[in-house]
């Protein structure tokens, strides 16, 4: 297994310019990553918000309902599973070009129902007073929701919104059940011709832990950019 | 042209929370310029009367007009636009944590159109340096001290032009050295004219300000009569049991 490291080296990256491979294979998953990232927090957004105005008001019940339906059914079944039924099923197993977009959609209804429920605990978790704030000062409930309680939601759950979206990055290394070929895929298919298991493995374990440290990174420094009205 | 219409109207007013009867059939008016003082054992449903004037809390039955509109029943672009001419002081201060001091009180104007950002931002300056907090601008919520948030507050709600202002115990979590500056701050209001509701236990800035003083006890107004009438000769029994425990 340890034999010959240099060889190795050479025959992953080097030759026949496979260091390509492994790149393309990482802007992949970095691009699915990305658009579910985004395409989680809007959906996880809405999701909480309906669920809290349904609770509130008491009205449009049936909206409540589809929502809870969703993070119920997507919460309660393997993200494998909804990959495929994505690829081969709603999308009657789309183009080798569209792939990654239906990988990053499954992603992102995926990310959507646990962001919800971590968006809805963090609008829960304002005090009650900030809605009777903005209300008595005459500001409608949505924009009362988008300017006063959403952005002090969002900032009390960061914390754990990154630990959803790390979770989320590595567990797009599934991608390669729908022929995508992300990151780990293009190490597979390296490691397919060379024969070498080692280095194309551990490479990609080292790249996926320096995405996810980069990520946790820059959440710090956005955690501490919205913390400045904390200061005393 | 406006007749003689009072700013503020309960009609039969009742509010129910499950099977908690807590205002029962308050009918009162409150007419331009008054300063209402409301107080009243804990319990006694002050804090859901006035949080009912401003529809915050919907009455389960009765009407509540202002300036000559019907609140109960109104759409709600229209309860917003209302409310928007009813300030609100909160025990609680409840300032927008992640905004400035001057985000606070410029927010509503700007995004209901009322003000630009340019008016918006003179008018909280105008108003903060009326209460010495100029300094304070840029300074967040967590940085101020209670009675310095209290009155951020008021500003705040001054900043709509409101044509009253409803206070709910503006002084109760206030350590005692800061109650003074708040109280200060609403007596001037009081002085220029603005038409107040308060809910208050501070009975020295009641006899000083009140036009009126309304004494609640379990969902009702027992007894209403200018200070010096209502403190030198409280009928109610229950009102002279309240003021003995208070005075
Ligand atoms: N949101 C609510 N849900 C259920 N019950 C409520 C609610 N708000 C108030 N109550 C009840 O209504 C009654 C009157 O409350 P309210 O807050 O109006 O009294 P108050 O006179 O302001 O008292 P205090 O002096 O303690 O502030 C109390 O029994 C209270 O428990
Ligand atoms: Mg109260």
């Amino acid at each position: 297994m340890f034999e010959d490291i240099p060889g190795q080296i050479y025959r992953t990256l080097i030759q026949d310019n496979r260091w390509l491979v492994l790149m393309d294979g990482l802007l992949v998953t970095l691009m699915v990553a990305g658009i579910a990232i985004v395409l989680g927090i809007v959906i996880g957004a809405l999701v909480a918000i309906a669920k809290v105005n349904v609770v509130y008001s008491g009205r449009m019940k049936w909206l409540g309902v589809i929502c809870e339906i969703y993070t119920t059914v997507i919460r309660g079944t393997p993200v494998v599973v909804q990959l495929l039924i994505m690829y081969f099923i709603i999308f009657g197993a789309a183009s080798d070009k569209m792939a990654p977009y239906v990988g990053a959609l499954a992603f992102g209804i995926n990310s959507g129902a646990y962001v919800s429920e971590v968006i809805r605990a963090g609008i829960m978790s304002i005090d009650r007073g900030q809605m009777e704030a903005g209300r008595s000062l005459g500001l409608p409930r949505n924009i009362t929701m988008r300017s006063i309680i959403l952005p002090q939601a969002f900032k009390n759950v960061l914390p754990a919104l990154g630990n959803e979206f790390i979770v989320l990055i590595k567990e797009t290394s599934v991608l390669g059940f729908i022929a995508v070929t992300d990151l780990t895929m293009a190490a597979q298919l390296i490691r397919s011709r060379t024969f070498d298991a080692f280095i194309p493995l551990i490479l990609t374990a080292l790249i996926y832990l320096g995405i996810v440290l980069l990520f946790t990174w820059a959440l710090k420094k956005l955690e501490k950019k919205l913390a400045e009205s904390d200061a005393r | 042209m406006e007749t003689t219409q009072y700013l503020i109207e309960t009609k039969e007013l009742c509010k129910q929370f499950k099977d908690n009867l807590v205002l029962k059939s308050i009918s009162k008016t409150i007419s331009r310029g008054e300063k209402v003082v409301i107080v009243g054992p804990s319990g006694s449903g002050k804090s859901t009367f006035l949080r009912c004037l401003n529809l915050l809390e919907i009455p389960t039955s009765g009407e509540v007009w202002f300036e000559g509109k019907l609140l109960t029943g109104a759409s709600e672009q229209e309860i917003d636009r209302l409310r928007a001419k009813m300030g609100m002081v909160f025990q609680q201060f409840n300032l927008f944590p992640h905004m400035t001091v001057e985000g606070n009180i410029t927010l509503a104007p700007i995004k209901l159109g009322l003000m630009d950002e340019r008016q918006a931002k003179d008018r909280a300056k105008e108003l903060l340096s009326r209460i010495s907090l100029l300094d304070k601008l840029d300074a967040y919520p967590s940085q101020l001290s209670g009675g310095q948030k209290q009155r951020v507050a008021i500003v705040r709600a001054l900043a709509m032009n409101p044509d009253v202002m409803l206070f709910d115990e503006p002084t109760s979590a206030l350590d005692p050295e800061m109650v003074g500056e708040v109280l200060d701050f609403m007596h001037a209001l009081a002085d220029d004219g603005m038409t107040m509701v308060v809910v208050s236990h501070e009975m020295g800035f009641a006899r000083e300000v009140a036009t009126r003083m309304m004494f609640m006890d379990d969902g009702k107004v027992l007894e209403e009569a200018p200070p010096t009438e209502f403190f030198g000769n409280p009928q109610n029994p229950r009102l002279q049991n309240f003021l003995s425990q208070v005075l």
